[in-house]
């Protein structure tokens, strides 16, 4: 048994040795795969996610006539996991988070410019580690910026949580920034989405229990971790920019 | 295309990112290979006042507040490391030693490091738990470092390399930095403390000799202290070196069972024996079961020899051979002293006999070879098979200990201790442990597998927290099996229509049918303060003969409930009301019981009256049986009853009908003591509440008045007299009480006690003869010591049983305790199913009405019977614990010196009475001083001697000063009562 959450207390040092405010390493690529119209490739300490965007094609438009239909799908590897274990399309996790992605785009990408048309959005988890959805969300971005389809601003997303769980109800609690499957597994935790490093919060998921109390704090150290991921994910986009550039592909 | 993999020059945090990887098995078998980052960092603090370059870069919490440096700059030293020492313990010293840590006197500033802390609890979850609180406490000093974060000290695992010998390189890195790095904070100028680091494996003890660490062994260290030779105990010598870590149990601990058939024909021809499991209160390693082929009974020692029964399974003994027959053990073994580390988790590396356990038992043997040539040894046995497993569901708590502390909603397994001591702990897995910590708990034991040293069980649901009423008393109802839900409206479609409403009708109505009209007659009722179901009443009445016409009168409880609908089998399941300090569960529904059958004063109610011709020297004329309506003037309470007989001023009817009853019970009551009735004692005791809040605020013993036993000379009388007309009326199926001659053997010990301690010899062949003696255990300074030993005789007895008459021989019909040849009970319908019974055969007799064929049956009497019995003494057994719960209560937070008595003598602890407040408890030698005294225990003569830490004689029977506060106890959950011994002697 290696130690577990209860160990934070002793020297503010979490599971993996980080502070309670540091995320996890982020790397990330875009324009990996050269047959899509945009790809990107995202880790998040061992979370990893492939991400290809399609589109906008035409056909689509059947929800409403003047913006363009947005389809995302979700594969989760079998050997992604700890246990190997085949995610059927009918899971209703991995439904809802296709629908959280689905909307939260929905709503940042200007789908009225292509009316009658489809982007498809498919996502590929190859690893799993925790802060999945918010892996989902922020690859989802840089493919989609690969793909060139306007979008008011970077989502960038990530999660958060509280040192200690809802029975211990430890009145010094810390909040915790990007966990891994460990914590989430341990502790409450949420995720958040915002629009472009900004305040805006565009998505909000939680199905932990938490004092309600601790609930602004964690939120806080969520939405600046967002700040920060926005910032890597800006400074891999323009990276590749000049890479770009370089080569003199355009 | 670009290309996917990642070039590590690029990335700015290769150099300090690693990863952990390690395989773990699942429950099911199944293998995972486990993934981990690890960040490895530079700004974890040595924690050391001395060091002032970490204060910079120490991290803050989110509030932004920095954890103090917890290291002194001044630590203490020994001979050997004169300016001060930092230890770092390796795995094994505290696993070995953990006790030691938690001295006072030393080991302080001690650095623990995470490979350490993790090993431990990978080892025991309790030592674990144990040593977070540790480095939790201020004074302690004890700094948690996190080594394998840091860079410096992160150790990678060599290819062919062991875990262990992995870990125990971390420690040497991790110390060696400590020392360079002290050294370089401290500078050259001053004087720096060393750091040492404590093993007890020799070969990492060579190895860092080698390194050039400072390092030592446990054993070494502790020499060169102070009370080194108090604290040197402490350290576990039977682990040492690295056995420990690869030993390795057998795979099935315990013996296979017989088969069945092998049972049945063992049993059959004598070679086997089957009984009853019973295990001692005072030694969850010794059992004993009663079987027919033996007067004494059988002995079984020992976890093995246990093999996996529990407290009233039915099994199958083998008996041992002579050589290996013992005496009962004299020490008090607790389960919870012995094997408090144990770890829930762990499947192997237990032993089915722990090391502790071994030398306790191994201990007691040793003391009987001692003195077996003067004793006779009693047999032993070994259990071979279980013919039917008695588990029931058990309330508990959780050991806390064995929880890990965050595992969140995680699957992890922990121990339950159960309420009663003499169930083994369970072990469940559960995903709510932590919501269910501090809660009393209902498990079921599910299997005991050979493999496994404790039964495995599951939760089945919370009751509440610890020590609120609600949980208290639903844990007490569960555990005594007390039905306590509300009764099912099938119950309730069977009450009257009329409800409360509900009058006895006029004259002439068919309810009148063969009923005498006794409205006229003074009759009263007699009972404690506060009574609501009142059972019976009383008159009687000066006939123009000069004798006297008594009557009792009894509610017509069978005129309400009819046999066989659905009130009538809740009744019977019921078997008897139960009575706890605050609360009551009826055996009838509130309206019945409360309302139309008691019989309350100044209205009309049905009876079923016995009714007496009495001479003047109480000899019985006549008697007759009749249902009857009765009208009862007065309901007193057995205080105001006495204040109105000792008043001679009031002159009235009433008032003199209650003198002439008095008179006469107290003539019955001597002849009843001349036939050889034994007045018996139990301790009793009275809570009292505060009305408003219903806290317990006092305990009071229960005085006796001359009005009680007037009540229950006239309660025995009806009893006996219905007793002898039903078996009269049904010789086959009479429900009749008997209460057993108790075997001579029971009382050998006590008999042997008195003598050795007193000089008295106690006859025990007769009742009679038991009672004369009783009656000359007497010392003159002290009026309680012939209640003590009266309270001790009691539990001598057998228990008194209801039965049905075609089972039993006439002779076996008598009640030893009463010197009565036949008994029922006939008194208290409203609150014994018995009883109804009874009224229905009564009834019978008398032609009043036809007489069921239920409690014709012999079957389903039998059965019933069997019920009754079982409920009566599991209510008797709620109400006292009850009592006790509530003792405990209202010591909360007093401390109080009284006298109490020396029960019971053991070789490591004694048995204490209280008699002001009705308690008996333990003290264990452990208990008398600080360090557990040596003690001399004299088996022949009852007498405990210690010395050393602290020098007292106890006796057996000795008066002595106990001091009274309230404990929680961990091994139950309950609040109990503590006695700590002031001084031997009274006050």
């Amino acid at each position: 048994m290696p130690l577990d959450t209860s160990s934070y207390s002793l020297a503010l040092l979490r599971l993996d040795g980080r502070r309670w405010n540091e995320l996890r390493r982020i790397t990330a690529q875009i324009s990996t795969m050269p047959s899509a119209d945009g790809s990107s490739y995202l880790e998040m300490g061992n979370t990893k996610v492939l991400c290809t965007v399609t589109g906008p094609c035409e056909g689509g438009g059947t929800r409403d006539r003047d913006r363009a239909d947005i389809r995302v799908e979700l594969a989760i590897a079998g050997f992604s996991g700890v246990d190997r274990k085949r995610v059927g399309r009918g899971d209703k996790r991995v439904s809802e988070m296709v629908s959280t992605i689905q909307s939260t785009f929905a709503s940042t990408l200007f789908t009225n410019l292509y009316p009658q048309s489809t982007i498809h959005i498919s996502l590929h988890v190859l690893s799993q580690d925790g802060s999945l959805l918010a892996a989902l969300l922020n690859a989802s971005t840089l493919a989609l910026i690969d793909a060139g389809i306007p979008m008011r601003d970077y989502i960038t997303a990530s999660t958060a949580g509280s040192t200690s769980s809802y029975s211990s109800n430890d009145e010094s609690a810390d909040p915790l920034l990007d966990l891994n499957t460990s914590e989430e597994q341990e502790l409450p935790f949420l995720t958040v989405a915002t629009l472009g490093g900004s305040d805006q919060v565009s998505v909000l998921v939680m199905e932990t229990r938490v004092q309600a109390g601790r609930l602004e704090g964690m939120l806080a150290v969520g939405v600046d971790g967002c700040k920060q991921v926005r910032e890597i994910l800006d400074d891999v986009v323009r990276e590749h920019g000049k890479e770009v550039l370089k080569s003199g592909r355009l | 295309m670009t290309s996917l993999k990642r070039s590590l020059a690029a990335d700015p945090y290769s150099a300090n990112i690693s990863s952990k990887v390690f395989v773990r098995s699942t429950k099911s078998g199944k293998v995972q290979k486990i993934v981990r980052e690890l960040y490895l960092r530079q700004d974890i603090p040595c924690s050391s006042k001395l060091c002032t370059s970490c204060l910079e870069t120490a991290p803050r919490d989110a509030g932004g507040n920095l954890p103090p440096f917890v290291l002194s700059a001044t630590p203490a030293g020994t001979k050997k490391y004169r300016s001060g020492h930092y230890l770092v313990p390796d795995t094994n010293a505290l696993l070995n030693a953990l006790d030691l840590f938690e001295q006072a006197s030393a080991f302080y500033d001690v650095i623990i490091l995470q490979t350490v802390l993790e090993e431990l609890r990978n080892r025991s979850l309790p030592l674990y738990n144990r040593l977070v609180g540790l480095t939790k406490s201020e004074d302690k000093r004890y700094y948690v470092f996190f080594n394998d974060f840091r860079l410096e000290t992160y150790v990678v695992r060599e290819f062919g390399e062991t875990i262990n010998d992995r870990n125990d390189r971390a420690v040497r890195k991790a110390v060696q930095w400590y020392g360079e790095h002290l050294s370089k904070a401290v500078g050259k100028k001053a004087a720096m403390p060393a750091v040492v680091m404590l093993s007890d494996d020799k070969d990492n003890l060579r190895k860092s000799k080698f390194d050039g660490i400072e390092a030592i062994s446990l054993h070494d260290y502790v020499s060169g202290l102070e009370n080194a030779d108090q604290l040197l105990d402490m350290i576990n010598v039977a682990k040492e070196g690295r056995e420990v870590r690869d030993a390795k149990a057998a795979q099935n601990l315990y013996q296979e069972y017989f088969s069945v058939s092998k049972m049945m024909t063992g049993v059959k021809n004598g070679t086997l024996h089957q009984g009853k499991f019973n295990v001692s209160p005072y030694n969850y390693l010794e059992g004993s079961i009663h079987v027919p082929a033996f007067d004494k009974n059988l002995l079984i020692l020992g976890r093995e020899n246990i093999n996996r029964s529990v407290q009233d399974d039915v099994v199958v003994v083998e008996v041992l051979p002579k050589d290996q027959w013992k005496e009962p053990s004299t020490k008090i073994i607790e389960e919870e002293t012995m094997n408090k580390d144990d770890n829930a988790d762990a499947e192997d590396g237990e032993a089915v006999v722990s090391e502790k356990e071994r030398k306790a038992l191994q201990e007691t043997v040793q003391k009987v070879h001692q003195n077996s040539f003067e004793t006779n040894p009693q047999p032993t046995a070994k259990i071979v098979g279980v013919i039917k497993r008695n588990w029931r569901q058990y309330v508990g708590h959780v050991d806390k200990s064995s929880v890990s502390q965050s595992a969140g909603r995680k699957l992890q397994t922990v121990f339950l201790i159960p309420m009663d001591k003499r169930i083994p702990k369970i072990r469940i897995r559960t995903r709510q442990a932590s919501e269910i910590v501090g809660k009393r708990v209902l498990v079921t034991i599910d299997s005991w597998d050979r493999d496994s040293r404790y039964p495995v069980g599951h939760f089945v649901r919370s009751l509440g927290v610890l020590e609120t009423e609600g949980a208290e008393t639903e844990a007490l109802l569960l555990e005594y099996d007390v039905q306590y839900r509300p009764f099912p409206k099938t119950v309730l479609d069977c009450l009257p229509k009329q409800g409360h409403n509900w009058v006895v009708p006029p004259l002439g109505d068919p309810g009148w049918k063969d009923r005498r009209d006794l409205r006229g007659l003074n009759i009263c009722s007699i009972d404690p303060i506060g009574c609501q179901d009142i059972d019976d009443a009383l008159h009687s009445s000066r006939l123009p003969n000069g004798n006297y016409e008594v009557g009792v009168h009894i509610a017509d409880v069978s005129h309400f409930v009819k046999p066989n609908n659905a009130m009538d089998a809740e009744a019977s399941m019921r078997g008897t009301s139960v009575y706890l300090v605050d609360k009551r569960i009826d055996m009838l529904p509130m309206l019945l019981g409360t309302d139309l059958c008691s019989l309350k004063p100044y209205v009309e109610r049905y009876a079923f009256s016995a009714i007496w011709e009495i001479t003047h020297n109480a000899e019985i004329v006549k008697a007759q049986f009749t249902k009857s309506v009765i009208k009862s003037r007065e309901a007193f309470s057995y205080e105001a009853a006495q204040i109105r007989v000792d008043d001679t001023s009031q002159q009235d009817d009433l008032t003199n009908s209650i003198r002439d009853l008095m008179m006469l019970s107290k003539k019955l009551g001597q002849k009843r003591m001349d036939a050889g009735a034994l007045s018996l004692s139990s301790p009793e005791v009275k809570v009292q509440m505060e009305s408003e809040t219903s806290d317990p605020i006092d305990v009071k013993t229960k005085v006796h008045l001359d009005t009680m036993s007037l009540v229950e000379e006239f309660m025995l009388l009806a009893n006996t007299s219905v007793a002898t007309k039903i078996y009269d009326a049904f010789p086959q199926n009479a429900m009749l009480r008997r209460h057993g001659a108790p075997p001579k053997t029971n009382f050998e010990e006590l008999a042997n006690q008195l003598k050795v301690r007193r000089g008295v010899e106690l006859r025990t062949s007769s009742s009679r003869e038991l009672a004369d003696s009783l009656d000359r255990c007497v010392d003159p300074n002290e009026p309680f010591f012939n209640t003590l030993v009266r309270i001790m005789a009691t539990r001598c007895m057998m228990s008194a049983e209801y039965f049905s008459s075609g089972t039993q021989g006439y002779p076996e019909f008598r009640h030893y305790g009463l010197a009565s040849e036949i008994y029922t009970h006939f008194t208290s319908p409203i609150r014994r199913y018995a009883d109804l019974v009874a009224h229905r055969q009564l009834a019978a007799a008398i032609d009043y009405e036809p007489l069921d064929p239920s409690v014709r049956s012999k079957g389903k009497l039998e059965a019933v019977c069997k019920n009754i019995n079982m409920r009566h003494r599991n209510a008797q057994q709620a109400g006292r614990a009850s009592i006790e719960y509530y003792v405990g209560q209202s010591l909360k937070g007093r401390i109080v010196e009284e006298e109490g008595f020396v029960m019971k003598v053991f070789s490591n602890g004694f048995v204490v009475f209280v008699p002001r407040f009705g308690i008996e408890s333990l003290i264990r030698l452990r208990d008398l001083a600080e360090s557990e005294p040596e003690s001399d225990f004299d088996a022949e003569n009852y007498i405990l001697t210690t010395s050393g830490s602290r020098e007292v004689k106890v006796e057996l029977f000795q008066k002595v000063v106990v001091r009274i506060s309230d404990i929680k106890e961990e091994s139950t959950g309950k609040r109990k009562v503590k006695l700590e011994l002031v001084r031997t002697g009274g006050k």
